[in-house]
């Protein structure tokens, strides 16, 4: 049973009017647990759309995503929160931190609807930010950081609550390729020790690194293979 | 207990909203409560006003049409009263009155109010006998100038004497005093206890003329008044005939229902603008909360997304609201009856606060009102879809 199937996905906004956009346009997809899987194509191609599909942000207009072998339209609303709380770690284009919570607050967020405890949630988000190399920032607020620092605030966020799949859109677009690179070591280091990792790129030199390519194009997945990461290395 | 810590962290985070919040509430309820206590104490002083006069008295106004072919009723109705209403009286008196300035020694005392009253005088006009004796037949009988003083009158002229034996003048006519009065009206100059009683039948010496045409008659029980006014109107029918004069009869208490009516729709209209007050501020607070809540649709989105319950959320705006409404109403409270305090000592000279209904009442209304349209806006962000909320601006 694979971890994740998509089948005839369709997520269409304003249909009916001219300004009708089929975002997703008849996906099939699967993924196995453990994979490490790189979605590329060009901007507005939906795979953003796709990525919100996938961590229950977001229900499609028509078709069945699965996930575990469950129905996720079927759920109530409690379970899509138990997926999002503890099978899913996000990682939005936008970063999206709280404004008001610290660095260290913002990563130790999503362990309180967890019922961690306070100083457990406290150890394992400076544990995430070291990760990300920017523990020295937890005091701040996110207002205060460069883009590529609170890409890694939202990077430690999502990987401290260890989810068995981490989804990351654009992970690396406001890094700088060194920095981009230490966050792609980390991931294939979680990848090493069992979560499955989906990311979003632009770039052919991340996708390069991944196990697997699906490429979007208007809504449509085209391409979808299997590397051999030693023949993809130049 | 994390939706706490948020909910005190996000109250504190915008310290300036949370007080425009809580202003639509603090005002609200202080508006209620000093309304309510105003009319509380305006109450108060009208009854406390019309219980120092007495009640159930029967005003007497006899008019003759030719003052030579008068009649002096005095003892004829004093008779009457005493005899044959005996059972339902407990007294009548001459009621006429005139201000004047009183000497003593050096001291004088203004604008006294002096009774030319018979001897049951103290009894209808609701005075006790303090010291010394009241009016007699024998005084009235030879027009003795004597008087009963009031306790301002003892307080201006007498603080260490006694004052019986002493004399008074009145508009310049020396009066024996021979009694004083109780305290009954806290002994001011513009009190009822600035007041002397004197024989009716010193009227020619005081006012230079010589009728006495006022009377006023003390029923026991109030429900006894209509059957007693009725026995009056049948015995002055008797007593002055329509070619001589009219006589006019006036129920006492009537001028004091007709006030507690009075009373009671004021408390209506003032009922009506508390309230709309505290609507005023319940949308205060619906606005401030609904523009709260969409500023942080965002921030819903965000935590919806990495897992949050719904009812987390909910719960955490939810103790925000009620927090401020209820701090916002301890405020009002808290203003409303410093305010009640002051300003019923200015104007009545009477500090009352409002009921503990009331107050229990306006709090639990601001209350709810705040946690009702705090939640509505909260409870529809954290039903959104994460990425509808994360899209809001
Ligand atoms: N809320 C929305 N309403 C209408 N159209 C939308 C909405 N969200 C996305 N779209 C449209 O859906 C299409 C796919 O958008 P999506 O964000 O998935 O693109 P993307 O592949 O992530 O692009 P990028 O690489 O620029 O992030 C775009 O054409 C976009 O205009
Ligand atoms: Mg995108």
């Amino acid at each position: 049973m694979s971890l994740i199937r998509l089948e005839q996905v369709y997520k269409i906004y304003n249909p009916g009017l001219e300004s009708q956009v089929n975002a997703l346009d008849g996906v099939d997809l699967t993924i196995d647990q453990g994979e490490f899987v790189a979605i590329i194509g060009t901007s507005g191609s939906g795979k953003s759309t796709m990525m919100n599909i996938l961590g229950c942000l977001d229900v499609p207009t028509s078709g069945t995503y699965y996930l575990n072998g469950a129905a996720v339209s079927g759920m109530s609303g409690r379970e899509l929160e138990r997926i999002r709380s503890s099978q899913v770690g996000f990682i939005f284009q936008g970063y999206n931190l709280i404004p008001a919570l610290n660095v260290w607050q913002n990563v130790a967020l999503p362990l309180c609807y967890q019922r961690v405890g306070p100083k457990e949630r406290r150890r394992r988000a400076m544990e995430a930010l070291t990760q990300v190399g920017i523990a020295d920032k937890a005091e701040t607020r996110p207002s205060r950081l460069s883009g590529g620092q609170q890409q890694r605030v939202a990077i430690a966020r999502a990987i401290c609550t260890r989810s068995p799949i981490l989804m990351a859109d654009e992970p690396t677009g406001a890094l700088d390729s060194r920095t981009g690179q230490q966050v792609l070591l980390l991931m294939r280091q979680l990848n090493a020790q069992g979560t499955t990792v989906i990311l979003i790129t632009h770039d052919n030199a991340i996708a390069a690194q991944a196990d697997r390519v699906v490429r979007v194009k208007d809504g449509r997945v085209v391409d979808d293979s299997l590397w051999h990461r030693e023949e993809a290395r130049p | 207990m994390n939706a706490l810590i948020m909910a005190l962290d996000s109250i504190w985070e915008k310290k300036g909203r949370s007080f425009l919040t809580m202003l639509g509430i603090i005002i609200g309820v202080t508006a209620v409560l000093v309304l309510v206590a105003l009319v509380a104490g305006y109450n108060a002083d009208v009854t406390a006003y019309y219980e120092k006069l007495g009640v159930n008295k029967v005003e007497v106004e006899v008019t003759w049409y030719d003052p030579t072919r008068s009649t002096d009723l005095t003892d004829d109705l004093a008779r009457y009263v005493n005899d044959d209403l005996g059972q339902l009286t407990q007294g009548v008196t001459p009621s006429h009155t005139l201000s004047a300035t009183v000497r003593h020694g050096g001291e004088s005392a203004e604008e006294v109010t002096v009774s030319l009253g018979g001897t049951q005088w103290d009894v209808c006009g609701n005075y006790t006998l303090d010291r010394g004796r009241g009016i007699l037949d024998y005084d009235i009988e030879n027009a003795s100038p004597v008087c009963v003083i009031g306790s301002y009158l003892t307080q201006t002229f007498f603080p260490y004497s006694d004052p019986i034996g002493q004399t008074v003048t009145v508009n310049g006519h020396a009066l024996t005093v021979v009694g004083t009065l109780y305290q009954k009206d806290g002994s001011q100059e513009d009190s009822m206890d600035n007041c002397l009683w004197t024989p009716y039948t010193l009227d020619r010496v005081l006012l230079g003329s010589a009728y006495v045409t006022r009377y006023t008659v003390k029923v026991d029980k109030s429900r006894d008044m209509d059957q007693v006014m009725t026995a009056l109107e049948r015995y002055f029918a008797q007593t002055v005939s329509d070619r001589l004069g009219e006589v006019e009869l006036e129920n006492g208490n009537a001028a004091m229902s007709e006030s507690t009516s009075e009373m009671t729709s004021m408390s209506v209209v003032l009922g009506g603008v508390a309230a709309i007050a505290l609507l005023v501020g319940g949308i205060g607070i619906m606005n401030i909360m609904l523009v709260t809540v969409t500023e942080r649709t965002r921030e819903i989105g965000i935590k919806k997304s990495i897992g949050a319950p719904k009812w987390e959320i909910v719960t955490q705006f939810l103790i925000e609201a009620a927090i401020l409404s209820s701090l916002g109403g301890l405020a009002g409270i808290a203003l409303g009856y410093l305010l009640a305090a002051v300003l019923g000592q200015a104007m009545y000279g009477v500090v009352s606060f409002p009921g503990a209904l009331v107050t229990v009442g306006a709090f639990l209304f601001s209350a709810a009102i705040g946690i009702l349209f705090g939640l509505y806006p909260a409870v529809k962000a954290a039903g959104l879809q994460p990425v509808d909320a994360l899209r809001s601006e």
